[in-house]
């Protein structure tokens, strides 16, 4: 009974390490409190006002697990804001989940009065192409007047319901011959609180399963499973005795050994392999940003002028 | 005059060999004889071939029983024991054993023990009450040394990768290798009888060869023995078979320093050097069942079970549904101390 204990005291330390080891990068974002996600560099928010966004991002965003990002500059060296934007996830590695993780950013260059929308991971999945020019359609006017407060709350708004919903589930926002949207959760301009709000109760949890792989429930019994599976076949294998004598026990060491040995060095052989640098992992440090993608691999973006 | 028994001088009674003192001792009056000190009979008396082909035993006059292998057992109807001495002269006279240093009491005291600690045996088993008998047997094994001259032919690939910039580079050195190895293997044991399962035997290993004694009759009173069923001759492909893995990881341990080797040619000329005929002790144990008789040897010497148990279905499951469960929970609490308690 005493080896029952020992082994089964092995296999729980075995789990419990697994998980620590990859639950470590997932904790470390979770700290407790508000996230700085609103970097209003250019000035055209008050405290106030920034406090009162940030703290809807924080909200909105732990909903969805996706850090919702609002970055305004003056922008002085004058760089692409598509550029300014990918530099700023390389740079700022914000995320949800982890550094490089979930998240959508709007970029405002106010140097050259542009708009940039580009999520990432998750937002990446659930933000296309059309949702994102959806959102930016409908701040636009907002930026233009001046009226950047309802801007941002609506972009925070909007993008919180969308990534409620991935594309795949319902086809894109479709239009009725009275040319209005005919789309139960495209989401309103008009109460976008409250229409959020609706998203929440109404959706099923299809696609609420934690991003990390580890975390899910069929995972974790499937390792389980697998774990209980391989204990007892090797637990029946070793009941009828093993085999104890190794290729050692009957060498006699003494009169044994090379007599003999040539290695002779024939050619070098040199393949090169560009290297697809990855945010997945957390430690990677490096930056290169080049072309139309970022480390973090999105595709998915929205421009404009306003 | 073919078969020899052990009387004590002392009080007539037969006299066995006790595998706690090492010599030959008898039940009746406590006399212990040394067994290296006596003469075995075998070199005594000279048997003419096929003098005899049925045996009958010096105490009480009867028919010795025995199955053709056998040379050595006890009379069925007086106990006494007999050692069937033709049958270990001339080419059948062992070299050497290792005689029994664990005695029957103790055997099944070992046995018992190794039934308790069965984990997927059923309770009633586990029990170990239903000891059917336990015998110990001298079995018949070859100890091969073997020489081989190996001489191997190889490609072999140093693999090395480092970064510059944006690509990675992958550098294979290739390189041509030969090796000429000489690997002799000592006293390599296979069991030379037919009814002894292979498996089982080899599991048994290994006999602790300091033990080794030169062969004497007085050995085998008390236990039974058999003679070999094939000559070294047929059982060599075994024997080289058993010992191909051992060069295959020595040739292996030659050539450690690539990363990959893929050998071209590799002959292995193995050369038998010497066969000795060795008894070996084993204590075969059968044990009664749910009406099935299992089967199972134990190292006479080392004292190390081999054997397939029943398996219980019941305890199967419950350690299957037991480490599942706890592994499942642990993993759950894991994500619950991480705050992402989800899903």
């Amino acid at each position: 009974m005493k080896r029952n204990r020992v082994v089964l005291s092995v296999l729980i330390f075995f789990a419990v390490w697994l998980c620590f080891s990859i639950g470590m990068k997932t904790s470390v974002a979770e700290e407790a409190g508000l996230k700085p996600l609103i970097y209003d560099e250019a000035g055209l928010l008050n405290q106030d006002e920034i406090d009162e966004l940030n703290e809807l991002a924080n909200q909105m965003g732990a909903l969805r697990e996706t850090d919702i990002i609002i970055w305004t500059s003056d922008n002085p060296e004058n760089i692409d804001v598509e550029l300014m934007t990918e530099d700023f996830y390389d740079e700022q590695a914000p995320g949800y989940d982890k550094p490089h993780g979930n998240a959508v950013i709007l970029t405002l260059d106010m140097n050259n009065r542009e708009v940039y929308l580009a999520g990432f991971y998750k937002a990446e999945t659930y933000l296309d192409n059309d949702r994102l020019d959806e959102i930016r359609s409908q701040i636009t006017p907002d930026l233009a007047n001046g009226d950047y407060k309802l801007a941002f709350q609506t972009y925070i708004e909007t993008a919180s319901a969308y990534l409620e919903v991935l594309p795949e589930v319902k086809p894109d926002i479709t239009y009725n011959s009275n040319n209005s949207y005919n789309n139960d959760y495209s989401p309103p301009v008009q109460s976008p609180t409250h229409a959020a709000d609706q998203y929440v109760t109404s959706r099923p949890e299809v696609n609420r399963e934690p991003d990390n792989l580890f975390l899910n429930t069929w995972f974790q019994l499937a390792v389980s499973l697998i774990i209980g599976v391989i204990s007892v076949a090797v637990m029946a294998y070793r009941s009828g005795g093993r085999v104890t004598v190794n290729s050692r026990t009957y060498e006699e060491a003494h009169t044994s050994g090379i007599l003999d040995s040539r290695d002779d060095y024939l050619h070098t052989t040199v393949t090169k392999q560009k290297i697809e640098r990855n945010t997945n992992n957390s430690s990677g440090g490096g930056s290169s940003s080049g072309g139309g993608m970022t480390s973090g691999g999105h595709s998915h973006s929205s421009r404009g002028s306003f | 005059m073919p078969i020899i028994d052990y009387k004590c001088p002392n009080c007539g009674s037969g006299m066995v060999f006790d595998s706690e003192t090492g010599m030959l001792s008898c039940h009746s009056c406590g006399r212990n004889e040394d067994i290296q000190d006596s003469p075995d009979p075998l070199k005594v008396h000279v048997f003419s071939e096929g003098e005899a082909t049925e045996y009958h035993c010096k105490s009480c006059g009867a028919v010795v029983m025995t199955e053709s292998e056998t040379t050595a057992t006890t009379c069925s109807f007086c106990g006494s024991v007999v050692v069937l001495g033709d049958r270990l002269t001339g080419e059948l006279a062992p070299l050497q054993v290792i005689p029994f240093a664990i005695s029957k009491e103790e055997a099944v005291q070992a046995f018992r023990k190794w039934c308790r600690k069965g984990l997927l045996v059923p309770n009633e088993f586990m029990a170990a009450d239903r000891i059917k008998g336990i015998t110990g047997m001298y079995v018949p094994f070859w100890l091969y040394d073997i020489h081989n001259a190996i001489e191997v032919h190889a490609h072999g690939k140093r693999v090395r990768t480092y970064e510059q910039g944006d690509y990675r580079y992958t550098e294979t050195r290739h390189y041509d290798v030969y090796r000429r190895i000489r690997l002799n293997y000592v006293n390599v044991p296979i069991d030379a009888s037919e009814k002894m399962n292979d498996q089982l035997m080899d599991r048994l290993e290994p006999f602790p060869y300091d033990q080794l004694k030169s062969f004497n009759t007085a050995y085998l009173a008390g236990y039974v023995a058999e003679k070999y069923s094939y000559d070294y001759k047929e059982l060599f492909p075994r024997a080289q078979d058993k010992i191909s893995d051992y060069i295959d990881s020595y040739i292996s341990s030659t050539v450690s320093q690539y990363t990959s080797v893929s050998f071209s040619e590799k002959n292995i000329h193995a050369k038998c050097r010497d066969a000795k005929y060795t008894l070996l002790p084993v204590w075969v144990v059968h044990y009664d069942y749910k009406n099935l008789e299992y089967t199972f040897a134990m190292n006479g010497q080392t004292g190390k079970v081999v054997g397939k148990p029943p398996i219980s279905k019941l305890k199967v499951l419950a350690w299957f549904a037991g480490i599942s469960g706890v592994s499942f929970l642990s993993l759950k609490l894991v994500t619950w101390m991480m705050g992402g308690g989800l899903g």
